[in-house]
């Protein structure tokens, strides 16, 4: 094998491709469909952060104007939390539009994430979204069949293979030089983005000064250059042991519908016919049981309440509950919402796993599939996928426990043993300085570390699939038929 | 006689006959996944129903003298009614709830809670009919189209059929008649058993999507034809038409979807959830007279229940409670002024390409459209002012929970109304069907 004939086939076909008039008829759409994904992947990151951060600090500063007031009733005033979007979501949206953004957090209650971008939509967000991932993934795979389907079998019908072959070409340097030359073409598609990708970055955030982004810039860079590697290389081989150009041409395409358009579709929904989705009302049925199970704080007549209320009071020397040095109704509270918390995270817990459970099979096949591995660690490490809008929701419920729970103890302390239930009126109330003594949330994106475990599987996939693919070219150089 | 010999020559092309195959079994699969997304439905709606009752039971054994702290708990059920079309077309109902369990506190806080859904599901989106018919079906007539006139070139036989036949145009149109029975046939037959599978009744709407369904292979027959008429090469008309597929199926369409939600952003959705949140909880740091006028502004009937004083008292509390909705009255407008907006863009926008047109139209007509859920909410709030209106002068009177017939609070259901007519639904497709045939004559001249 000589590498200098394989750059002279790569150089040769590009030279072919580009003095193609189609070529730049392709090409100008495609750069111009990346200016516009560009455009509107970066507006529509900027405007919806700038309308999260607008409300968070408006919920906030409601939070902050309350006057004195009883503790209670600022749990249950509560707060919302907005979920931001993470800079690379410019690139790739992932879950972005069907994920909720805004959550209300107050005592008591794990409310759910609402105001989707899906559940606004028209319905036409199920045709797709066009983003800056997506042309490379779905697209730009389609164009490059179209380009080079008929690389080697168009040369075998002609006859020019024979001649290459008897001039000395071996079948290995002519698969591996037009696949070079197959995926230079696909960088002169792909390097724009990269670029655009990478400007949208410096400017719109000063992003790139933590390691992080940096970090997930290479990891997409480098993985998406080998999925472009792995379908320039296929799309050689198929035409290489096809017996004519047409034939090559319609069995890549039935591939690609299949590979990029069947098999995604239908994998979740085998995920969810095996692992079935309980229903809201299942789910909260399963913790109120169990929360009566163990001790129901509204209800007055409920034996753990009152077991724990006799403890207390032996404990103290006292009688009444209204004799304690505290407030009893606020230590019921905090006990009552540890129990239903402790409680809704198990149930929580079960929940994702039905879902992981769900996704995994759509990981599974990505074994099989490698366009299926590159959507799915693109959006791991975009942060716009299943485990960063996991996390979304465990920061929340984490600041919400908080929350609550520090209304507790401003109870259990400030407010009067005497009064017991109620949380009206101006009487027994808390300064208002404690409001805005308690921090704002936060939403702290994932981490790349934990991107990166969330996204081995689909990465092993790309790796064994460009192993495949040396396998693949070998067995081919065997059945080449050069006439 | 000739028209066999067609058929035979048609049938005799292995990809002809792998493509009808795959096609039919991915027809049959998507039935069976509408299916089971309405028995899920189903199911659901059984669950929320037998639980209704014992819900009541519990509540009013445990809060029978205090009305209002039981309301305050108490859960009533709304539910959405799907079609039996929707499992054709499931559209946008796997992202928006069809039942809604809901208390007469403030609805706006209620309005928008969602299920439970995993988003990778939602993502992926639904192989369901109508993503067959819309999607692979015109690939099966591209397969079926790009070559009816380029074979006969490139094999050297339409020479003779220029000599031997009267018409070249017939005997192209017999070919293409041929070829569009396959597909009608095909079409019926997944018609025909989905309905049966889905136990759809034969109605006019059914009649209409059929007739969409229709319409839509007619209209992918002309364009391919047209394509096919430019008398290039087999492999030039396969890629040309394929750029096309994908241009109108994917490309469009998502750009369509991108320009949509990038121009007209919701915030409105964030600011009407806080204008709601401060509506109420704010009146808690109000003396309780003012918030009551309020409430007696909007209900005077309730006037004779007077200013009561003296701490906690339930009727101060659903006043306040009210004010949740009143006091963010113009929010919700805001909002729903935003979403028409998106609406009218998105009509205006889709109604010009066949394939976004007949999505959104079968999601209508199954009723799993935006708009459909759009009423159905408007609805549940219709529903909820009648639980209040029933509610509020029981609970300000104090009366005891199990003077109520609480029977009486079955599950309530929504159903669709969809007037459609059948004409008016089918004018754009015969439209875009017609631009290809007028732009096709000049060709057909030259064949």
């Amino acid at each position: 094998m000589k590498f200098a004939n394989i750059v002279l086939f790569a150089k040769h076909f590009m030279q072919n491709t580009i003095k193609l008039k189609s070529f730049y008829g392709v090409g100008i759409i495609f750069l111009l469909l990346t200016a516009y994904a560009a455009v509107s992947g970066i507006k529509n990151y900027t405007t919806q952060n700038e309308i999260r951060q607008t409300y968070q600090s408006k919920a906030r500063q409601s939070w902050e104007a309350n006057p004195d007031k009883h503790p209670h009733r600022m749990a249950h005033f509560g707060t919302f939390a907005f979920r931001k979007g993470h800079p690379l979501s410019v690139f790739d949206y992932g879950l972005e539009n069907y994920t909720g953004n805004a959550m209300f957090l107050e005592a008591h209650r794990q409310n759910s994430v609402n105001f989707s971008e899906a559940s606004f939509s028209t319905g036409v967000l199920r045709f797709g979204q066009l983003s800056m991932a997506t042309l490379v993934q779905l697209v730009l795979p389609l164009i490059l069949i179209f380009i080079g389907f008929s690389s080697i079998a168009s040369d075998r019908e002609n006859g020019t293979l024979k001649i290459i072959v008897a001039q000395g070409a071996r079948s290995l340097e002519i698969i591996l030089g037009k696949s070079l030359g197959l995926f230079s073409v696909s960088l002169l598609f792909f390097v724009p983005m990269a670029l655009v990708v990478l400007c949208s970055l410096l400017i719109y955030d000063n992003a790139l000064n933590t390691n992080d982004i940096w970090f997930r810039y290479w990891v997409l860079l480098i993985f998406y250059l080998l999925f472009l590697g792995i379908v320039s290389i296929t799309i050689t081989v198929v035409s290489s042991v096809s017996r004519t150009a047409k034939n090559a041409l319609l069995k890549l395409l039935g591939i690609w519908l299949v590979l990029f358009i069947l098999i995604p579709r239908t994998a979740q929904s085998i995920g969810e016919y095996y692992y079935p989705t309980p229903t809201k009302l299942a789910f909260q049925n399963a913790i109120e049981k169990d929360v009566i199970k163990i001790g129901d704080s509204h209800n007055p007549d409920d034996p753990y309440y009152k077991k724990l209320k006799d403890s207390v009071l032996k404990a103290n020397n006292v009688t009444k509950v209204t004799e304690l040095p505290f407030n009893y109704g606020g230590l019921v509270m905090s006990k009552g919402e540890k129990i239903s918390t402790i409680l809704y995270r198990k149930h929580h817990k079960d929940l994702l796993k039905t879902y992981e459970k769900q996704n995994n099979i759509s990981k599974l096949i990505a074994f099989i599939n490698p366009y299926l591995a590159l959507k799915q660690l693109s959006m791991t490490i975009s942060g716009t996928d299943f485990s960063s809008y996991v996390s979304f929701q465990n920061q929340a419920e984490e600041y919400r426990y908080t929350l609550a729970q520090t209304m507790n103890e401003l109870q259990i302390n400030y407010i009067s043993p005497t009064k017991v239930s109620g949380s009206e009126g101006k009487k027994h109330v808390v300064d208002d300085e404690h409001w805005e003594a308690f921090s704002d949330f936060n939403h702290e994106p994932i981490s790349f570390k934990k991107s990166m475990t969330e996204a081995l599987t689909p990465m092993l996939s790309l790796l064994l699939w460009s192993i495949l693919m040396i396998v693949f070219v070998k067995i081919t150089i065997k059945k080449m038929k050069i006439v | 006689m000739t028209f066999k010999l067609f058929i035979n020559q048609f049938i005799r092309s292995k990809e002809v006959k792998i493509s009808l195959f795959l096609i039919m079994l991915l027809g049959l699969v998507s039935i069976f996944i509408g299916k089971k997304h309405i028995v899920k439905q189903n199911q659901a709606i059984n669950e929320v129903t037998s639980y209704q009752k014992k819900h009541f039971d519990r509540y009013v054994a445990a809060h029978n003298e205090d009305l209002g702290l039981l309301l305050y708990y108490v859960k009533f059920s709304f539910i959405h009614q799907s079609n039996p079309l929707s499992g054709f077309s499931i559209g946008q109902s796997d992202i928006n709830p069809s039942i809604k369990r809901i208390t007469i506190k403030t609805f706006e806080a209620q309005k928008y809670d969602t299920d439970l859904t995993n988003p990778m599901n939602l993502q992926s989106g639904n192989l369901d009919l109508s993503f067959v018919l819309i999607y692979l079906i015109p690939l099966l007539i591209i397969v079926m189209v790009f070559n009816v006139l380029s074979e006969e070139t490139e094999s050297g036989t339409w020479h003779l059929v220029a000599v031997q036949t009267k018409s070249k145009l017939s005997f192209l149109c017999n070919k293409l008649l041929v070829r569009f029975l396959f597909v009608e046939t095909l079409v019926v037959m997944l018609f025909l058993i989905g309905a049966l599978l889905l136990s759809i009744s034969f109605s006019a709407q059914l009649v209409t999507l059929f007739l969409l369904a229709t319409l839509y292979v007619v209209f992918w027959f002309s364009l391919s034809f047209f394509i096919a008429l430019f008398k290039k090469s087999s492999g030039f008309n396969v890629l040309i038409l394929l750029t096309i597929w994908l241009v109108i199926l994917i490309l469009i369409p998502s750009g369509i979807n991108t320009y949509v939600s990038s121009k007209y952003p919701i915030p409105e959705a964030l600011n009407t959830a806080i204008a709601q949140r401060d509506g109420y909880h704010t009146k808690w740091d109000t003396e309780e007279s003012p918030t009551i006028k309020k409430f007696y502004d909007h209900y005077p009937e309730f006037e004779k229940y007077g200013y009561p004083t003296g701490g906690f008292n339930w009727l101060w509390y659903y006043a306040m409670q009210q004010m949740g909705d009143d006091d963010s009255k113009e929010e919700q407008q805001n909002l729903k002024a935003k979403i028409k907006l998106r609406l009218e863009a998105t009509n205006k926008l889709t109604s010009v390409i066949p394939n976004m047109y007949l999505q959104r139209t079968f999601n209508k007509i199954a009723g799993t459209s935006m708009e459909e859920h759009l009423t159905y909410l408007e609805a549940t709030g219709d529903f909820h002012e009648k639980l209040r209106l029933y509610f509020y002068p029981r609970i300000f009177e104090n009366v005891y929970a199990d003077t109520i017939d609480w029977n009486q609070f079955k599950p309530e259901f929504y159903r669709a109304s969809s007037d459609i007519n059948p004409f008016k639904t089918v004018l754009p497709l015969i439209l875009s069907t017609l631009f290809f045939i007028l732009i096709s004559i000049p060709k057909i001249r030259n064949l």
